[in-house]
């Protein structure tokens, strides 16, 4: 280990700078069960999730005894583990022998598996969760109009309308760079930057959201597993990806439906009595999530994919920072 | 089977140490707040110290027994009575079918305490862990707080309940608990995001120093202190946002100090497994005990600074006491 301690609080335990085009990772000391590992700059760079769940699916295959689980974000893993079986330090030699051992970053494919989800928009639940907000949280607030988010999403990213903000959901998959806060919400980021819509946050915070709504805020996009706060603008409703009562097949393993490195797909659009009687079948048993298993997300392929699409992913940026900046912030 | 005929305040079935392993998925582990007088409690009637047993919190259950069983109440007094005449704590006791044990609410210092049943809770196990999981709805009795008329199912004892029974802690390893309005004393780490990179030496060295007030919106998720105006190392949180108590979303430890704005909150058992607000600090694991019988709206705490390597010398020294070998026959 080449690591040394360069922190009078003793915070950092160890730290590497970028080694061969990996960039530098930062061990973080977060106590007796936990240690944080932090890789490159706190800058929003989706490409780092790649590399960490490949580190995370080595560190997963290769778990020595003690380390408990990992949990993977958009830069950082946390790993939870015994310190009745394990040290810190034996903890980091582990980690930084997976990462010098993992394939460089452009030959990186990862599992990925692709789930599509039917998305009614501007549906009966997402308009009464926005009509509630404005009776008894904020009558003036600027995201809401029409008795909906979806029309200041479309000014704020300078789109003709909310059908053309619509489409731009149904545009790109959306990459779960990870899932926590509540059992099963997934922090889902978009992949094609031509369609990298961006949303400011509710203000106050709203008290309720029913379960299946689908909301952004910032570049993140999320589904409520259940009913709850929430912050982010919203325009949406999908099935259940969270039933602690596993009533339908897709369930059968686990509660909750995604996984960190799966890619969201909304397909079909659906009108709200379609997507009623989907969800009845999801209780019911017999209704069939839409998820190739199998599928896999080729690092190389995709990073070719940016540059091609660079120059109008820079003009809709463009375009987006313009119509932000004429319209208030809520 | 243990009859509920009054499910008191909020009563759950819990065991120890909860749900592991499902952090990446958005589960919070649940289990006992106080896991010392939980372990404790289990011993006593002879079962493993994470058996599925009841927390109350702050009291008012009433259950009957209909076979013969080893008890034991471990934590905070609420003047329990075994048909009608007051019983002790951190000592077991000889039940048969027909007696009926009743708890009051809170006599004096403490906030929740422990039954155990020889043989412990035999709900079935969800995703690991019988352990009841309130934001999730999942685990325990149908993932809920007990109410009247429920009925709980009892596994098979390991020992002869008779040979259970009869024995206490003593006096010296049962935690005299703080009363109202004094302070409690609480081991923790620095945590993740601390000084200097994102709080000063001073921001530290008050959060080490201060008296800090418990919020009566506490719970199993979070227990939030009083708003402080900290100096923060940052002038903003970058890519994060714009206070400098954001950062890119990552995991929490579970009993971190979770710096949201001004307020810190600790992250309980039941709390957010993911999110986007610093980390200064971390509650050590053979101190979350002490969280359980803390009083919202009413303790104080004091957090006393221990290295990682004496954060672990904790837990294995409470291993150590949590034993059977440490009982006495009374």
């Amino acid at each position: 280990m080449t690591g040394h301690m360069t922190h009078p609080s003793g915070v950092i335990l160890a730290s590497f700078p970028e080694r061969n085009g990996r960039p530098s990772v930062v061990y973080r000391n977060a106590g007796d069960s936990f240690l944080l590992v932090e890789f490159g700059e706190m800058v929003f760079d989706l490409t780092m999730s790649f590399r960490v769940l490949g580190l995370d699916d080595a560190i997963k295959r290769n778990r020595p005894a003690g380390l408990i689980e990992t949990i993977p974000a958009l830069r950082s893993i946390l790993i939870n583990y015994d310190c009745r079986q394990i040290s810190v330090r034996d903890i980091i030699d582990f980690v930084e022998e997976q990462y010098e051992h993992l394939p460089p970053f452009e030959n990186l494919v990862v599992p990925s598996r692709i789930v599509e989800l039917p998305i009614a928009f501007d549906d009966k639940w997402t308009r009464e969760a926005i009509a509630r907000y404005v009776q008894y949280q904020r009558a003036d607030a600027p995201n809401v109009i029409d008795g909906t988010n979806s029309k200041y999403a479309a000014m704020y990213n300078g789109l003709r309308d909310e059908e053309e903000f619509f489409s731009y959901i149904m545009a790109t998959d959306w990459w779960n760079a990870a899932l926590g806060f509540f059992p099963g919400l997934p922090f889902a980021y978009p992949l094609d930057p031509r369609y990298a819509v961006v949303l400011p946050k509710y203000n106050p915070t709203r008290h309720w959201t029913p379960a299946g709504t689908v909301g952004i805020a910032g570049p993140c996009l999320a589904i409520y597993p259940v009913e709850s706060a929430g912050g982010y603008q919203i325009f949406g409703h999908t099935v259940p990806i969270y039933d602690p009562q596993q009533r339908n097949p897709a369930f059968r393993e686990s509660p909750v439906l995604l996984r960190p490195g799966d890619r969201l797909r909304f397909r079909p659009r659906v009108t709200d009595e379609e997507l009623e009687a989907m969800i009845q079948a999801v209780y019911d048993g017999t209704y069939q999530y839409q998820i190739d298993e199998t599928a896999t997300f080729d690092v190389g392929a995709y990073l070719r994919f940016l540059k091609e699409v660079e120059p109008e992913a820079e003009a809709f940026r463009r375009r987006q920072a313009e119509a932000a900046a004429r319209v208030p912030v809520p | 089977m243990l009859e509920v005929r009054n499910g008191g305040f909020e009563t759950t079935v819990q065991d120890y140490p909860g749900r592991i392993g499902m952090l990446s998925l958005g589960f919070a582990p649940a289990g006992p707040m106080d896991d010392y007088a939980f372990r404790f409690a289990n011993v006593l009637v002879g079962n493993p110290p994470g058996a599925a047993g009841l927390e109350i919190t702050a009291g008012g259950l009433v259950v009957a027994f209909h076979d013969e069983r080893a008890i034991a109440i471990c934590g905070a007094d609420m003047g329990a009575r075994l048909n009608g005449q007051p019983i002790e704590l951190w000592r077991s006791y000889l039940v048969r079918a027909g007696d009926v044990l009743e708890f009051d609410y809170l006599q004096g210092a403490g906030f929740r305490t422990y039954l155990a049943v020889s043989g412990g809770i035999d709900v079935p196990p969800v995703l690991g862990s019988r352990a009841t999981y309130l934001p999730g709805a999942i685990g325990g009795l149908e993932g809920r707080k007990l109410r009247e008329g429920d009925r709980l199912p009892l596994g098979e004892p390991t020992t002869d309940p008779a040979q259970a029974a009869g024995r206490r802690v003593p006096a010296s390893l049962v935690p005299a608990y703080p009363g109202y309005n004094e302070v409690w004393e609480v081991e923790a780490t620095r945590g993740p995001q601390a000084d200097p990179d994102y709080m000063t030496a001073e921001d530290m060295a008050f959060f080490f120093s201060h008296q800090w007030k418990l919020d009566a919106a506490s719970n199993r998720t979070g227990y939030r202190l009083d708003i402080h105006k900290w100096q923060w190392a940052r002038t903003s949180g970058g890519a994060g946002g714009g206070h400098p108590s954001n950062i890119l979303d990552n995991g929490y430890p579970v009993g971190a100090v979770n710096v949201c704005g001004d307020q810190p909150i600790i992250l309980c058992i039941d709390g957010p497994t993911l999110g986007g607000f610093i980390c200064n600090a971390v509650v050590a694991k053979a101190a979350m005990w002490k969280l359980g019988q803390m009083v919202p709206g009413w303790s104080y705490i004091r957090f006393k600074e221990v290295t990682l390597d004496e954060a672990i010398a904790l837990v294995k020294k409470q291993d150590e006491t949590i034993h059977e070998s440490n009982l006495e026959r009374s």
